[in-house]
């Protein structure tokens, strides 16, 4: 049961780690990017790539200023455009880019499962023991510190910097934080960018705890969505707490019966649903629950 | 069957007349033919790609072989291949087999891997009246997962299976697991799919029967990510073998969370099915991969020889490293293997463009093939012939070029297959 539970407060790391860069581009820009799964198994093919050259301590932060710059190039090219037209249309657009990002990848990277664990030795397998027969994988240890690192230093961006303050009045309201002198524009491409550095962390953590083909982006995503409805927005923080009640929710329901899985996670996404959109017509900012950043 | 003596018939007609069918390679008879078309559909994107990945290579070999047309009870054809791509999407192989039969007005279909493809080929084949030739899934799912009955006279006329069932399974396992001296408890961690309810159905009782305990925690659901719960029953059953038919992510977050909890210290033979049945599933599981247990539907040691293209194993295999630069996988064998019996098939009617007598012959046919001997004559039901499952273990290789040997290690259900490897246990 303790270990269970230990499971499931590091499986919850694991589901920040992927949650955190579409929180953030929904906070930010109000858009929920369809195509964080199918970007973060991008970077997980970037880390391949460059991982079985340099290994992977010098891959990271490569691939992490690589996505960056994809980032920048995204909105320019997709996101900024797509936004004029309303709540619906980035949406779609990324929904398309995720099924182009996800073809292509299978074009140029085969069908085959890959995983960057063999290029860290035993550090996928390898874990600590705790009093008590209980095993902690130590990949999941540091994932979760991973999550924390990376939530805390995005927060610190966010309240503490004159960027962060920046983006924050470009998410609240545009139009005058054009008028006051902001480049919204300029603003917005360098949040798309942080938030797809942020899936570089993303991609290290799932291609060493498991292994992903060219379509594997979408599973991905659903973690992700799942974990940032159930947390709510306002902070990031909250999407840690929603990780861990989504991956809380799991591992319950799989002690119940191992079928229970996923359908635990499920029934917490929708009671989260249910519980925002009380009493009140549907829109993107009630469903994950949006306040004013104080 | 027809008799007219010119030179081209004497010559060819007596294999003609045996039923089989010879390869024209001369350009006279190329000109005057008539034309075949065989479908051919198999899931070349999309997640079931690795499926799919060397057919194209196939279709190549096939295609070259095939190009000076072929001779049939005397009358020359040119051999058209089209194939489809289903991008892994059951609909779209059952509307891609319909505009094939519709558009193209094929004479035969091939179907390959998976019920995702090959259900709703057969399907449509059957509405439409098409015969059709399908290989790599357990038969039992289709044919009992059509709508047929057991004990009851077959309802499909024009779908013909051929390959591995779940008895070709038990039968490879305990012949693979005696191999090496365990405790007989098996952990088995069966996912919520059509193959993982089947295994579960059929074969863990068979495997009680044969004096295995069975360990099953109950089926997961595939894309689960946390696996605490049945390590922890497999460690404190104290489990030896350990069996499963996962997809390859599932397989490696359970293996690397079991690896974290101790538990592959324990297993002396790990037995997987559906992952592991490519070398890159096994790659991607770095050191934790040394020695896993698999099953082959093919194996480049198989001593047969294609009709089609006279290639064997050896020579497909090595000719696909060669102009692909990757490791061969068992599918090459099995996706030509039913492009063998296809056209043994067609050269089996009277005449290969009547679609009726096409279907009625392959009830009595029995082909040779790059995978053996595929009989419809001795089956397990109508409409479907054996075929068989080897147990293999991937081994980490020393003399490359590959990073895994694909060893064979038992041969229960071919004996003709030669045994050049014996089975290491796992935590060795």
């Amino acid at each position: 049961m303790i270990s269970q539970l230990i499971g499931a407060v590091l499986l919850g790391g694991y589901y920040a780690v992927l949650a955190t860069g579409l929180a953030f581009m929904f906070s930010v820009m109000n858009i929920i990017n369809l195509a964080h799964g199918a970007l973060i198994v991008l970077s997980a093919y970037g880390l391949y790539v460059l991982g079985g050259m340099m290994g992977l301590p010098i891959a990271i932060p490569i691939m992490i200023i690589v996505m960056f710059v994809v980032g920048l190039a995204l909105h320019a090219l997709i996101l900024a455009r797509a936004s004029k037209g309303g709540e619906l249309l980035p949406l779609l657009a990324t929904f398309g880019l995720s099924i182009i990002l996800d073809n292509l990848m299978f074009q140029v990277f085969g069908a085959d499962s890959l995983s960057l664990a063999p290029l860290v030795g035993d550090l996928s397998w390898a874990s600590f023991e705790l009093p008590g027969f209980i095993f902690v994988g130590k990949l999941s240890v540091y994932t979760l510190i991973a999550a924390v690192a990376v939530i805390a230093g995005l927060e610190w961006l966010l309240r503490r910097t004159t960027l962060g303050h920046r983006i924050q009045a470009t998410s609240q309201d545009r139009a005058t934080a054009r008028l006051l002198g902001i480049d919204t524009a300029r603003t917005a491409a360098i949040a798309t960018g942080l938030a797809l550095a942020t899936g570089v962390i993303a991609a290290t953590a799932l291609g060493l705890r498991t292994a992903w083909g060219p379509y594997a982006g979408s599973a991905q995503l659903l973690f992700a969505f799942e974990a940032v409805v159930i947390g709510g927005m306002g902070s990031l923080w909250r999407v840690l707490w929603g990780a861990m009640i989504l991956a809380l929710a799991q591992s319950l329901a799989a002690m119940i019966h191992p079928q229970g899985f996923l359908i635990g996670g499920h029934l917490a996404f929708l009671l989260a649903v249910f519980w925002r959109l009380r009493g009140g017509a549907f829109s993107l900012n009630r469903l994950l629950g949006r306040e004013v950043r104080t | 069957m027809t008799f007219d003596f010119t030179r081209r018939s004497v010559l060819l007609g007596a294999g003609a007349a045996l039923g089989t069918f010879v390869l024209g390679r001369s350009q006279a008879l190329a000109q005057a033919t008539v034309p075949l078309k065989i479908g051919f559909i198999s899931p070349v994107s999309g997640p079931l790609a690795g499926f799919g990945e060397t057919d194209g290579y196939i279709l190549d070999r096939a295609r070259e072989a095939l190009a000076g047309g072929v001779t049939m009870n005397g009358t020359g054809y040119s051999v058209e291949l089209l194939d489809r791509d289903t991008q892994s999407d059951p609909s779209r192989a059952g509307q891609l087999a319909r505009e094939l039969i519709n558009s193209d007005g094929v004479d035969i279909m091939i179907a390959v891997s998976t019920p995702e493809t090959i259900n709703p080929v057969s399907d449509a084949c059957e509405a439409a009246g098409v015969p059709c030739i399908s290989t790599v899934m357990p038969w039992e799912a289709w044919y009992f997962g059509r709508g047929a009955k057991p004990g009851e006279p077959s309802p499909f006329t024009y779908g013909f299976h051929f390959g591995f069932g779940v008895d070709e399974f038990y039968r490879a396992y305990i012949s693979q697991w005696d191999l090496i001296e365990t405790n007989r408890k098996v952990g088995v961690m069966y996912p919520n799919d059509a193959d993982g309810n089947a295994v579960r159905a059929v074969l863990a009782p068979r495997l009680v029967e044969a004096g295995y305990e069975v360990i099953d925690p109950g089926a997961y659901e595939t894309g689960t990510q946390d696996y605490s719960q049945q390590i922890r029953i497999f460690r404190e059953a104290g489990i030896e073998i350990f069996n499963t038919f996962p997809i390859p992510p599932d397989f490696a977050a359970f293996w690397r969370q079991a690896a974290q909890q101790g538990l592959h210290r324990q297993i002396k033979i790990v037995q997987t099915a559906k992952t592991g049945l490519f070398p890159g599933d096994i790659e991607a599981l770095g050191t934790l991969g040394n020695n896993i247990a698999s099953a082959a539907y093919w194996h480049r040691d198989f001593p047969y020889t294609s009709p089609v293209t006279g290639l064997n194993g050896v020579a497909l295999c090595d000719g696909y490293e060669a102009a692909t630069g990757r490791q061969w996988t068992q599918q090459l064998g099995a996706s030509l293997s039913a492009i063998d019996v296809a056209m043994a098939a067609l050269a089996a009617a009277a005449d290969p463009k009547d679609k009726d007598g096409v279907a009625a012959a392959i009830a009595g046919l029995t082909a040779d093939s790059i995978a053996g001997v595929v009989d419809f004559t001795t089956g397990p039901v109508p409409n479907v012939a054996h075929g068989p499952i080897i147990g293999t273990q991937w081994q980490p290789s020393e003399k490359g070029p590959h990073q895994f040997d694909y060893v064979v290690t038992e041969n229960a259900t071919d004996p003709n297959v030669p045994v050049v490897g014996t089975l290491v246990p796992y935590n060795a």
